[in-house]
């Protein structure tokens, strides 16, 4: 807050007067390298943006672990167990493989949305992964299934509407490690709250193998105009740990 | 004009919130025509053991030139340990320059981003950045990118990389005192070239450039490469 004011001297703070906001939501620690709040268009959701309050157990509107199937429980003890004999099963992120959808969203790191004429881009830093979200097309017919998997995009008012499917089988749904199976089909409703400060995403995971029916999660992300996605290789243990978003030294 | 405003400070204020205030649908950025590298592209010819753009080896000094000759005789031998990919490590820039994989880039008014297909590696190339000086950068693969447009020319000054890498599959060496320079440019709608200089005092007697150019790919899509898999892309070539 100290380094925020600090900045708000140098002339910034007469942006955020002008604006008519208030201080930003999260930690801004940095230097300011954008606007201190997001484009006013709703549609605009490009930028770099940060998880709010990181839980490596996807935040499910259940508070709880999702209804499994038989086939689903099983898998979940077979990994807990294997977990608790010392022996756990890595998983795509220990493998240095893309996370996934929807874990890749669940990441304590930042992600950057860019939008260009016909796609809508995530980069995110965690083991620089890149999502690809088609707009206004159709999936292709009967996707081959991939650890990121084919998404495509849409607008319904001013919420962004990503459908993924064609996954593979070898991420899990969080870091803790809810399994799920290739049928998963995850529909994600995104959208800009809080004045353009932060970010909705209510994501509906649905898995008829795994899970006995769909089920939430929701995650915020707070607009971060101080940060740049930084390099993170995962092959060499990614060597730098962002402390609030920023890259430091291990 | 709306996105543009966003990352305009203090000056503009005034006129910025009072044109967004007015937006109505969502104002996607399109560049000029003959700045729109937007698209997929591939580059053409092999570039394993990249020239000057006369065609001749690079300006090694002699302690380079040692190095890269070592390097010549363990990828012929087969056991090209120098070579970062081989470990799944990146190719670093400006080698992933020059790998047989395509490019998609994406335009901002405030940053060129280019998404790799191999490694599914990004590079932002910032076009609201002044380099940090280079020996209070913390080096790594890909370095850092700024730029900026000279007439319908994208120039962009990379720096901040570790010596791990090398230029090129042949193995090119660098340090970490590398400069690199790039001049891209379309040649006609489906054409863009660049053209980059190396500047190397510890590796190269004077800065040296070679020439790429790339060719547009409608309708391509990048395809998810994951080396640490069992990718048959990725076992297919070396580049």
């Amino acid at each position: 807050m100290r380094k925020l004011l600090r900045w708000f001297t140098l002339g910034i703070g007469t942006l955020v007067t002008a604006a008519g906001l208030a201080a930003p939501s999260d930690v801004v620690d940095g230097p300011l390298i954008r606007a201190p709040v997001s484009s006013s268009d709703a549609r605009d959701l490009s930028g770099v943006w940060f998880i709010r309050l990181y839980n490596p157990q996807i935040n499910s509107t259940l508070g709880r672990l999702p209804p499994f199937t038989e086939r689903g429980k099983a898998a979940w003890d077979a990994r807990v167990k294997a977990e608790k004999d010392g022996s756990p099963i890595a998983d795509a992120s220990s493998y240095c493989w893309p996370h996934g959808v929807p874990r890749v969203m669940n990441s304590p790191y930042p992600l950057q949305i860019i939008q260009t004429a016909g796609e809508t881009v995530i980069v995110h830093e965690v083991a620089h992964n890149v999502r690809h979200i088609y707009m206004d097309q159709s999936h292709p017919q009967n996707p081959a299934a991939s650890f990121m998997g084919d998404s495509v995009g849409h607008w319904e008012g001013d919420t962004l509407v990503v459908d993924t499917i064609g996954l593979n089988d070898r991420t899990w749904i969080d870091e803790i490690g809810v399994i799920h199976g290739k049928q998963l089909h995850v529909i994600e409703r995104i959208r800009k709250i809080e004045g353009g400060q932060a970010l909705e995403n209510l994501i509906r995971i649905e898995d008829r193998e795994y899970f006995t029916e769909p089920w939430y999660a929701r995650i915020t992300y707070a607009w971060r105009p101080d940060l740049r996605i930084a390099e993170y290789i995962c092959e060499e243990n990614n060597r730098n740990m962002p402390v609030s978003g920023h890259t430091a030294e291990k | 004009m709306i996105r543009n405003c966003r990352f305009k400070l203090a000056l503009l204020v005034g006129v910025c919130v009072g044109a967004a205030g007015l937006a109505g649908a969502q104002a996607i950025y399109t560049p000029p025509p003959a700045r729109n590298f937007e698209g997929v592209w591939l580059i053409q010819g092999d570039h394993s053991a990249i020239r000057t753009i006369a065609g001749k080896l690079p300006p090694l000094t002699s302690a380079a030139a040692a190095r890269y000759a070592a390097a010549v005789r363990a990828r012929k031998a087969g056991k090209p340990d120098f070579d970062t990919i081989q470990t799944c490590k990146p190719h670093g820039f400006p080698r992933i320059l020059f790998a047989a994989y395509p490019i998609e880039i994406l335009q901002e008014p405030t940053q060129v981003t280019f998404i790799h297909e191999i490694h599914h590696m990004p590079r932002m190339v910032y076009l609201d950045m002044t380099l940090p000086k280079l020996d209070e950068m913390d080096p790594n693969w890909m370095g850092l990118s700024a730029g900026h447009w000279d007439g319908d020319t994208l120039a962009v000054e990379s720096q901040g990389f570790n010596d791990l890498t090398t230029l090129d599959a042949a193995g090119l060496p660098h340090s970490t005192q590398m400069q690199i320079s790039e001049r891209l440019r379309k040649l006609d709608a489906d054409t863009l070239e660049d053209v980059i200089t190396v500047t190397d005092p510890k590796t190269y007697t004077k800065p040296w450039s070679t020439r790429v150019t790339y060719r547009r790919q409608p309708g391509l899509r990048l395809k998810e490469y994951v080396c640490t898999d069992a990718n048959p892309e990725a076992k297919a070539q070396t580049p």
